[in-house]
């Protein structure tokens, strides 16, 4: 009986707005598993932050969770001495070709899939598709011999030019473009503009912030690529930041792992697409189809 | 009566559901008439140019190498010669005890990684949609493990979970000793441990990917369904269970088969910086075997048998993928 009293209560506060006693204590519990939930995501990462900053020999008093004074040289010995700085280079190279290849050509399919008739339009587009079942690992072997055969190992050609299609890509441009209403493309029709034209002064400018968020997904998946370029590159001049991590888990000093190092190699690994994220949080959320409320 | 209470109200629950797929429906029809309009554009050959670049990438390092690893696999090879060997490579692949191993391994480990993070977002994304302060903050302070490279989170974790020196270890194994459990955690040494240790980490990385389309899913639920659930003072784990789960259920399929791809493909790093697919095997899920049988013993024919098992893995997810969203397109 109380119960029921309570959630109607409750109902009722919804639609007058909720008055501050009814649905504060129900919704402080939400409010701390909130703030618990992501404190127990995030500690891992504050954590190792921490520790990026210690000697080894703080590292070796586990409890010790105090900053440490050897953030400096930490840091600057990742990124100099074991070449992470170079490796981001190559990473920063990789992702913004990807990038920008990857939109450029999706946004061209995209425009002729919708605003060009020609004939076996779907065919084409379910092609485009299908290569949603052919991710790297169902094609490793003959793709790495055809980088061989081209003379691709160790360059970027091979980490960029096989990703510059994308079926995610285009499927999402296409969708986009189908929402802008169908008026706009009759009125450019009228002034005799072409389709480069169109697409150029109409659509891009339409479409800022769906590019923007299929800018944010590849670039995320570009940085994070790990599994390719360990097969294709294999000296160190080409090599990218999150293959480059793995060189750093052997370093040791008087037997000892360096673990404040290797922290802070982490560390400079996640900041730049952490950026991108929070910078670009509303177009990307916007693109995956979430309104904020 | 309470009965009929409880008829009632789902009767008016299914009403305003009803009328949602309708007004959805409705909507997609429009949409589908005003397609033609679009197509002003006629030159053949303008259209040919445009999907050109895409077309090119797709067949030359797409569809050509996936044709080719079905022609490889009936190849067995050495550095330098190819030597057509039938159904060898299946034949070994199917009888080899490692194999096996990879393959229990592989779906135990994507049951527990989709479960695990499904259940984890749920309830995050359930939180959040519920709040109606600080949403912005929250969202975003959720959502940041999109970014969190695998090989960073396999690292991260791979520090702070030593048995000797790992700060996480030394609070569990504090925890278990209030318990009167004295807890070794050797996960270096444990296979299942081990197989525990990767699950977390995965399951850590890809919690931000499900939050945004849970909530998103959640957001898309029509207000009148979230109110005469809220006037009929249905309870919010019922809610949750009986109608927002229900009507996320082609965002749920879709995330099901994305974090199974996930779980066998994007969790390499994790298993490469970790364990390397020790002890004993226990982590050794099949693109890791793959990638060494490829890669350090360059046994490119058995490599590319396997890699068609899993292009056929990746075809039957599709296909649940397609012939479920397909059934409920409709719901937006």
């Amino acid at each position: 009986m109380a119960k029921h009293d309570a959630t109607e209560r409750d109902a009722v506060d919804r639609y007058t707005g909720g008055s501050l006693g009814g649905s504060l204590p129900d919704n402080l519990w939400m409010h701390v598993g909130l703030i618990g939930s992501i404190a127990l995501m995030s500690l891992p990462i504050v954590l190792a932050a921490l520790m990026s900053t210690q000697s080894v020999s703080q590292i070796y008093e586990v409890t010790n969770l105090a900053p440490g004074g050897q953030g400096v040289d930490n840091y600057t010995r990742a990124l100099f001495e074991h070449d992470l700085f170079a490796f981001m280079i190559n990473s920063f190279i990789m992702a913004i070709a990807i990038v920008i290849g990857k939109i450029a050509l999706s946004l061209l399919a995209a425009l002729a899939l919708v605003y060009y008739d020609f004939p076996y339009k779907n065919a084409v587009f379910v092609f485009v598709l299908f290569t949603l079942m052919l991710p790297v690992p169902v094609r490793i072997v003959p793709l790495f011999e055809l980088m061989v055969n081209l003379d691709w190992i160790n360059t970027m050609w091979a980490i960029t030019v096989p990703y510059l299609a994308s079926a995610t890509a285009v499927f999402l441009f296409r969708q986009h473009f189908m929402s802008i209403p169908a008026s706009m493309v009759e009125a450019a029709k009228l002034d005799d503009i072409g389709g480069i034209k169109f697409l150029i002064y109409v659509l891009i400018p339409m479409s800022k912030g769906m590019i923007a968020g299929v800018g944010v997904i590849t670039y995320v998946y570009a940085w994070n690529q790990y599994l390719w370029p360990l097969a294709v590159i294999n000296n160190k001049e080409n090599q990218v930041l999150q293959v480059g991590l793995k060189s750093l888990e052997g370093t040791a000093a008087a037997g000892q792992i360096e673990w404040g190092l290797i922290m802070s190699g982490a560390i400079i690994a996640l900041i730049p697409p952490l950026i991108v994220l929070v910078v670009l949080h509303k177009p990307l959320l916007e693109t995956f189809g979430l309104q904020q409320k | 009566m309470i009965v009929l209470d409880h008829c009632q109200k789902t009767h008016v629950v299914f009403t305003v559901v009803e009328g949602y797929i309708e007004e959805t429906q409705a909507r997609y029809t429009t949409q589908m008439s005003e397609q033609s309009a679009r197509e002003v554009f006629t030159n053949n050959k303008e259209a040919a140019l445009l999907l050109l670049p895409t077309l090119f990438v797709i067949v030359m390092f797409l569809y050509w190498p996936a044709i080719d690893t079905f022609r490889l696999s009936f190849f067995q090879t050495t550095l330098t010669s190819e030597r057509f060997a039938g159904t060898y490579n299946y034949i070994r692949l199917f009888t080899s005890g490692s194999y096996q191993n990879s393959l229990f391994v592989t779906f135990g480990f994507g049951l527990v990684v989709v479960g695990g993070t499904m259940l984890l977002s749920l309830f995050i994304s359930f939180m959040l949609y519920e709040v109606d302060r600080f949403t912005s903050i929250y969202l975003i302070t959720a959502i940041w493990p999109y970014a969190l490279p695998p090989a960073v989170a396999g690292l991260v974790l791979l520090f702070l979970l030593q048995p000797d020196l790992g700060i996480l270890t030394y609070w569990i194994r504090s925890i278990g000793s209030i318990f009167g459990m004295d807890l070794g955690l050797d996960w270096r040494t444990s296979g299942p441990m081990a197989f525990v240790v990767v699950s977390i980490t995965a399951i850590w990385k890809q919690l931000g990917y499900n939050i945004i389309f849970m909530v998103a899913a959640m957001n898309n639920i029509p207000n009148t369904i979230d109110e005469a659930a809220q006037l009929d003072g249905i309870s919010r784990s019922n809610r949750l269970f009986k109608i927002y789960v229900p009507l996320m259920s082609p965002t749920l399929v879709f995330l099901i088969v994305i974090n199974t791809i996930y779980a066998f493909f994007a969790t390499f790093p994790i298993i490469d910086l970790m364990t390397s697919g020790g002890p004993g095997g226990a982590t050794n899920i099949l693109i890791y075997k793959l990638f060494i049988d490829a890669f350090e013993n360059f046994n490119l024919g058995y490599a590319a048998a396997q890699s068609l098992v899993l292009f056929l893995i990746v075809g039957v997810l599709m296909y649940i993928q397609l012939r479920v969203t397909d059934r409920y397109a409709h719901y937006g």
